[in-house]
């Protein structure tokens, strides 16, 4: 079977079923709005303040709503033991991996669809293509580690619990290199290059680690 | 006394050999006074943590390669031991930072990635703790383990990456006085006798928790894969 044609094909499921049941884009999307409002009484913005504090809030609600979407990845499969159905057939588990993979980074770039305009609408900040470009390389990495963490985190209790504690600490790379490239493309101090630069290397690390790593975390 | 006890009782009787070289030998620093002494603990306990961090790294790989059940429970005891010693030198730290930089805690590219260090080994232990003890659970965490150890160079070489306000490697550069230097290496080498017989003594109670679980050895690993019958 050819991994790639398996991979599009479950992340065509996903996203059929998502486009049927329409369950997770307008939870997240409202879930987005509502964290740019607790931003805006968390820190009280104002006109002064918004171009400082914008980059801040665009993360912190980029990286729950991203919990909130990879925490319902395997929902469905766990409701229907589908996964089980899937990893009995010849495709290879890597594979399956990278479609739920994809599925759930396009689910992200919805919420960033939302997110971005949103913010720009409400705090005033530059939509350009640098943030664009930062924010959609960043979703890269997370979406390969939340989906391999959501993975495992099927398989264990508490996992509403468990999810934000193992995920976080290792988005915290991609944290730190976006963050610093959204600030200095809405104007802040910071270097573009170099923190894209430092994207586009932990995609590739945790792209091929999270690979390396699909095949014992799927397995029954 | 059984052997266990024997050699928790020599781990901690080096200790406090180690202790009396800090506070009886080593001289005292003609800047920073006494508090200076909380150094050699903080590194060696900070040495001895990615010491058994290395053994869960290692433990999960050999793992996930061969599902060998000892490499899994020395993979258990290192997280657990590991997360004490991180815990020693993120207090230690804190100690010392207050008299000297004026607060316990500041959010530099060191200090900041080992409580990530401590965080990503804590949720390690979690998983073991919420998942089923068996195969399953041992190749979930082992996977952790193995990202968690991404973070491990990043603490180390923190202080060379970034600019950081905690100082940057003092021991390989040459820049302590030779009794300073005797008191470090003594220290050191006890607080990883300390870890050693730690993970080992833990190691042992893995073993017995196992055992009396009847996973390890009662379910065959064949069990899950065996092939349904043809109608």
């Amino acid at each position: 079977m050819n991994p790639f044609r398996v991979a599009l094909a479950v992340a065509r499921k996903d996203i059929r079923s998502e486009w049927r049941t329409r369950e997770m884009v307008p939870a997240l999307a409202q879930f987005i709005v509502l964290a740019l409002l607790i931003g805006n009484f968390g820190f009280q913005i104002d006109a002064r303040n918004a171009p400082a504090i914008a980059p801040g809030i665009l993360w912190l609600a980029l990286v729950f709503a991203g919990l909130v979407a990879f925490g319902r990845t395997f929902a469905a499969e766990r409701e229907q033991a589908s996964l089980e159905a899937m990893l009995m057939t010849p495709a290879s588990p890597v594979a399956i991996f990278a479609g739920k993979a994809i599925a759930a980074s396009l689910l992200l770039v919805i919420c960033e669809a939302v997110l971005l305009p949103a913010l720009t609408l409400f705090f005033g900040t530059p939509f350009t293509g640098d943030v664009v470009a930062a924010v959609l390389l960043a979703t890269v990495g997370m979406a390969a580690l939340g989906v391999m963490f959501a993975a495992i985190v099927a398989r264990v209790r508490a996992r509403e619990l468990l999810l934000p504690l193992l995920t976080l600490p290792l988005w915290i790379p991609f944290i730190i290199a976006g963050g610093q490239a959204v600030q200095s493309a809405m104007g802040l101090p910071g270097n573009y290059q170099e923190a894209i630069g430092l994207l586009i290397d932990f995609d590739i690390l945790f792209v091929v680690l999270t690979s390396l790593a699909a095949r014992f975390v799927l397995e029954e | 006394m059984n052997r266990y006890e024997r050699w928790a009782a020599a781990a901690a009787a080096l200790m406090l050999v180690a202790g009396a070289a800090i506070f009886l030998y080593a001289p005292t620093d003609y800047l920073q006074g006494p508090v200076q002494r909380i150094f050699y603990l903080h590194v060696s306990s900070a040495i001895a943590a990615y010491g058994c961090f290395a053994v869960v790294l290692v433990g999960g790989i050999i793992y996930l390669r061969t599902e060998n059940v000892v490499a899994d429970r020395f993979a258990r005891a290192g997280a657990l031991v590991g997360v004490v010693f991180t815990t020693v030198t993120l207090v230690m730290g804190m100690l010392w930072a207050k008299p000297i930089w004026g607060s316990f805690w500041t959010w530099d590219a060191r200090l900041t990635s080992t409580l990530v260090l401590w965080i990503i080994y804590a949720g390690y232990l979690l998983v073991r703790r919420l998942s089923d003890p068996g195969r399953q659970a041992a190749r979930l965490a082992a996977v952790v383990g193995i990202f968690g150890f991404i973070d491990v160079p990043v603490v180390h070489f923190s202080v060379t990456w970034w600019r950081t306000q905690h100082p940057g490697p003092i021991i390989v550069n040459d820049a302590l006085p030779a009794q300073m230097l005797t008191t470090f290496f003594l220290t050191m080498a006890c607080t990883l006798v300390l870890a050693a017989v730690m993970v080992w003594v833990r190691y042992r109670i893995e073993t017995l928790t196992d055992e009396r679980q009847h996973i390890a050895e009662a379910v065959p690993v064949v069990a899950a894969r065996e092939p349904e019958p043809v109608p």
